[in-house]
């Protein structure tokens, strides 16, 4: 057929480059990472490196095997897809537990981790299910059915327990906010149900997921600052205590938006734009207060944790431990880094940062290569979202489109919550950072997504998807 | 609807994520200096590499400081398994209680350390560590503990170097080590807390040169500490360097012959080359082994025994004994009242013994018979015309003007004053001035007769044996002298530049003559008092003088020098309650001078009956109050 032929011509070769850049990045990575100068060969099978290689090798042999299926069949099946996965997802709960999860399908180091693939084949679930829908006719049913193909997964994987997974799972939120899957359904429901009231939608239901990321990033800074006693040079006398300083802060910032909102806004607009901003700082006070007392009341190891978590607590030989040796890896690298193999905290033989070969691989990159190495692996990977999400938007199909945002939105998560973690951003929940970890789950999980991807893309002028 | 301008919010999220990310990244990596620290602080190790100490040569070339191989025996607590308290008390011959104290006493010793980045305290102690548990074991006590060390796990032996002394002689020249205190390594940060330093004597004068450098190796550590290689291939690593070889002037034959002469006696030996000022030997009896104190176990099992003998023997005569230099002063007296010239080398003084006791000799009819007589009245003369030379022409002042003449004369010959020189434990023994007196008898309110006792070496006058030895050495010069010390070489270089310094008596040349015949006399002519130094071939000249002693017999002192016409040797021998000069220091010196110039003695029954003596219990006063 004609498509075979122009293959070449057809496949996104930017995004194909950046990811094969990548793998090759990755595997020298683990090299460095995880050297023992008596395995000294790369193609030592006996050791990670060598491991490594054949997970890329193997990988790259299924996504020849992705290249060669016609893309159609990801639609076609995506039902049967998901009922898979989550049958696996399943039976991994009956395994023995490793390490205290139960996330290991298989036997010893052949075992696979149902969880990465679960993020493929509810990708491919919810593309098509979104695809069909009409987002301009959301019903309840329809948002509920969405919702609960992304939280089936997530529950069976909290039960594992995995939390890293299980927050990467968030990412389809953004997705179906992308492309118009709101709440607005059910809270119009809820609030149709008071007398007299009677909206069509509401602003907080179409925006939930953005409003929900500025709830959390709200709870942080609220305990972050409500610790503190809040001073002025300029008014000697006068100390805020933190949390007052928050309600305070808000309560500026409302009045300021509230001024600007009106002034930009027409005459007809102004009612709203009182009540919104009205409602929005008693919502956002509301949540600051319950964060504020609802910390308090919380039990000391649990106080302890999140403390932690936000660093309001040092810690850096217990609990903190793994994180404070991380940040000691990266921000000794300097502007050139350590050399290659040269990474004095952050090697596996040093065991200064337990699983600097899988979770902590960014340490060693960023040891050995300084800032211009972190800066380039930056540079690239934003580069490789950002062409996924031009990908998504060339795409003439929906399910190929919401596929596509899928990817870059899982690939994000991952770098947001890896890299967060080796610089004292995110706590350590243990997620891998695509192509760069030890691992053959991730490994082969992250390249067939791409390749599913790329191969949808190649694709995309088939009319009929 | 149209959701397409969704897709902003998506790439600006990314973007926005990526900034910050990097700006991050930016300040961790590049501004914020603390991630760097604190990674040295996790993974980068300095090895301080200690080099043997320096070795000490006597004047011969004989190795008489050296290093010696000794065991600690390690332990690493993580490793240790099933541990028989009781068992392992038995092989290392401790108690079952002293072990359990050992362990904890070593993570106390530890300390804790306070980082700067994180602002914590933690012990310093680690289980996966190791520490000494036991210190200082010789060949002998480890090849007993070895064999068993596989039944206690986390056990094991470790290589340290430690002093040894093949002569067990000169520990008072020689000095110790001990283990640093805190004070030291606040001190001087080359210190780390277990290592060693010069606590007394030539280890401590020459601590700085002994200890050498140390070598840093910079290693990076694994998580369980382990070094696994070193850090950028070495580049900053130094070498460990061993401080400079010393050579002694101590002759050290001839300081253990000493210290054999002086056994059961108390009282000193200093021999000094005269033309160099290097000691030769310094006993100080009773002496002890230096073997004694190497090591710290050795230091704790010794050192009390030491101090606590009643005989002192760790007290340093030569240096700081403050005795009457008795009849001794009066060849000092001699020079001085010739330079002034208020006697010439023949004047005459009767013996006058209403005036100051005397014993019963010729009279001195000039210098010389004085010298030889000893005559007391005839120096109760000499050093009031010293004194009272009409300086000023009130008799008082005249009495003040005087004295503080005669202190300057003193103070030249290296009296009342202190060495600076490379000897620790120096005391400056004392020559009184006006300002002296004016606070026993107040101002203007006195005069020679007050203080007439010093004309002979008694009263107020303090010497010590080292200052007695450098008269010989001064008399043997005629009229300078080299600071004494001992050593006079490190390493490839000469000594001290300050020990290459004549020092200059106020005393002229000419006038030494006289005191040096007189000295001659005093050992060669049949009426002297020395007699009993007298060399077959070698002319000694010497004086003998006997120190009065409030709380028992007097002691017995000589000071000579040999052979008079070249001077090798001055000598200065003070034996405590051994009588007068002539009886115990006189053979004495005699038999130092024999077996440093001729290597061999004359008088083997002698040397006998001196060696044999025992003279530590002799207190008795006797009615004589006579000075010779």
């Amino acid at each position: 057929m004609a498509r075979e032929v122009s293959f070449s011509k057809s496949i996104d070769w930017p995004l194909f480059i950046v990811f094969m850049l990548f793998l090759c990045m990755g595997i020298a990575n683990v090299y460095s990472a995880a050297f023992d100068p008596e395995h000294p060969n790369l193609l030592d099978f006996s050791q990670k490196y060598g491991k490594q290689i054949l997970w890329v090798a193997f990988s790259l042999f299924l996504g020849f095997l992705v290249m060669l299926i016609d893309a159609s069949i990801y639609r076609k099946f995506a039902i049967p897809i998901y009922i898979f996965c989550i049958i696996l997802l399943v039976i991994v709960l009956f395994m023995p537990s490793v390490n205290g999860a139960r996330a290991w399908l298989g036997i010893g180091s052949m075992g696979i981790q149902p969880a990465e693939f679960a993020k493929i084949g509810t990708a491919i679930a919810l593309s098509s299910y979104i695809s069909q829908i009409n987002v301009n006719q959301q019903k309840m049913s329809t948002v509920l059915l969405a919702n609960a193909l992304v939280v089936g997964p997530m529950v069976l994987i909290l039960m594992q327990p995995d939390a890293g997974t299980f927050v990467v799972f968030t990412s389809f939120l953004f997705v179906m906010y992308r492309e118009g899957i709101t709440y607005d359904p059910i809270i119009l429901k809820l609030i149709n149900l008071l007398p007299g009231v009677n909206f069509k939608s509401t602003w907080v239901g179409s925006h939930f997921i953005p409003i929900f990321f500025v709830v959390i990033f709200l709870s942080i800074v609220t305990l972050l600052m409500s610790n503190n006693i809040i001073t002025f040079s300029f008014l000697p006398s006068v100390a805020i205590p933190g949390f007052a300083g928050v309600i305070g802060t808000l309560f500026v910032l409302a009045a300021i938006s509230f001024f600007i909102l009106r002034w930009i806004s027409g005459r007809r607009d102004r009612n709203r734009v009182t009540l919104i901003v009205l409602i929005g700082f008693i919502l956002t006070s509301t949540i600051s207060s319950v964060v504020n007392y609802g910390f308090q009341g919380l039990a000391s190891h649990q106080k302890d944790r999140i403390e932690l978590f936000l660093g309001l607590k040092e810690d850096p030989d217990g609990e903190d431990y793994n994180r404070n040796r991380a940040m000691a890896a990266v921000g000794s690298g300097g502007w050139t880094g350590k050399g290659y193999q040269n990474a004095t905290v952050a090697s596996v033989q040093s065991n200064h940062v337990p699983e600097s070969e899988t979770d902590f691989i960014f340490c060693p990159l960023a040891e050995e290569w300084g800032f211009l190495g972190t800066m380039v692996f930056m540079i690239l990977y934003m580069f490789m979202l950002v062409r996924i999400v031009i990908i998504a938007e060339r795409q003439k199909s929906k399910f190929n489109r919401i596929y596509a945002y899928c990817c870059s939105l899982i690939l994000f998560y991952h770098f947001a919550i890896n890299i967060g973690m080796n610089i004292g951003f995110a706590p350590v929940i243990g997620i891998p950072l695509p192509f760069f970890s030890y691992g053959g789950s991730s490994m082969m999980s992250f390249s067939v997504m791409m390749f599913i991807l790329l191969r949808l893309d190649s694709q995309r002028n088939d009319v009929l998807m | 609807m149209n959701f397409d301008s969704r897709k902003y919010v998506v790439i600006i999220f990314f973007v926005l994520i990526g900034l910050i990310y990097s700006s991050r990244l930016f300040y961790m990596q590049i501004i914020d200096d603390s991630w760097t620290l604190r990674a040295q602080e996790i993974a980068e190790k300095r090895v301080l590499i200690t080099p043997p100490r320096g070795v000490v040569f006597d004047r011969k070339g004989k190795k008489i400081v050296t290093n010696r191989t000794y065991y600690n025996l390690m332990m690493v607590e993580e490793n240790i398994k099933n541990f028989d308290t009781v068992s392992f008390a038995k092989l290392i011959g401790w108690s079952p209680e002293k072990v359990k104290y050992r362990f904890k006493e070593i993570v106390r010793g530890e300390g804790k350390y306070h980082s700067k980045i994180t602002g914590k305290t933690t012990a310093n102690y680690q289980k996966i560590r190791p520490y000494p548990f036991v210190k200082e074991l010789t060949i002998d006590e480890m090849s007993v503990i070895a064999p068993y060390l596989e039944n206690y796990p986390g056990f094991y032996e470790e290589i340290t170097s430690m002093r040894s002394y093949p002569f067990s002689n000169a520990a008072n020249i020689l000095g110790y080590l001990s283990e640093v205190n805190a004070d030291d390594i606040i001190e001087d940060k080359f210190y780390k807390s277990g290592d060693n330093i010069g606590k007394a004597g030539i280890e401590k004068f020459y601590e700085q040169e002994l200890r050498g450098r140390k070598g840093v190796h910079y290693i990076v550590t694994s998580a369980m500490n382990n070094a696994i290689e070193a850090y950028a291939n070495g580049k900053y690593d130094t070498i460990a360097k061993q401080g400079p070889a010393l050579r002694l002037g101590v002759d050290i034959e001839l300081q253990a012959y000493g210290e054999k002469l002086m056994v059961n006696k108390r009282g000193c030996i200093v021999a000094i080359e005269p033309k160099s000022g290097e000691i030769l030997a310094l006993v100080s009896a009773p002496s002890f082994d230096p073997n004694l104190f190497v090591g710290n176990r050795n230091i704790t099992l010794n050192y009390p025994k030491l101090v606590l003998d009643p005989d002192k023997p760790l007290y340093p005569r030569p240096l700081a004994a403050e005795y009457p230099p008795g009849s001794i002063l009066k060849l000092v007296q001699s020079l001085i009242g010739l330079q002034e010239g208020v006697i010439t080398t023949e004047s005459g003084f009767p013996c006058n013994k209403s005036i100051v006791g005397c014993h019963n000799h010729p009279m001195a009819t000039d210098l010389k018979k004085a010298v030889q007589y000893s005559c007391n009245p005839y120096y109760y003369a000499v050093v009031r015309k010293i004194i009272h030379k009409g300086r000023k022409k009130k008799f008082y002042e005249d009495a003040e003007a005087g004295l503080n003449v005669w202190a300057k004369y003193m103070h030249s010959f290296g009296l009342g004053e202190k060495f600076e020189t490379d000897i620790t434990g120096l005391r400056q023994g004392l020559i009184p001035d006006s300002k002296y007196y004016d606070k026993w008898y107040g101002h203007l309110l006195w005069a020679f007769s007050t203080i007439r006792s010093i004309s002979i070496g008694q009263g107020e006058v303090k010497v010590t044996p080292l200052q007695m030895a450098n008269i010989a050495a001064i008399i043997a010069n005629k009229g300078w002298y080299f600071t004494p010390h001992f050593v006079r070489a490190i390493g490839g270089q000469g000594s001290n530049p300050l020990f290459k310094k004549v020092n200059k008596t106020m005393v002229d040349p000419i006038h030494f003559e006289g005191v040096q015949e007189g000295m001659r006399r005093v050992v060669n002519e049949p009426s002297g008092t020395g007699s009993r130094a007298r060399i077959k071939g070698i002319t000694v000249c010497g004086k003998t003088g006997t120190v009065q002693n409030p709380q028992g017999e007097d002691h017995s002192v000589f000071l000579c020098y040999a052979p008079m016409d070249n001077p090798k040797i001055a000598i200065a021998c003070i034996v405590e309650n051994a009588g007068w000069g002539g009886s115990w220091a006189a053979p004495i010196c005699k038999l130092m001078i024999e077996t440093y110039l001729q290597g061999k003695v004359s008088d083997l029954l002698k040397e006998k009956s001196i060696i044999d003596a025992n003279l530590l219990n002799v207190k008795k006063k006797k009615d004589k109050n006579t000075i010779h």
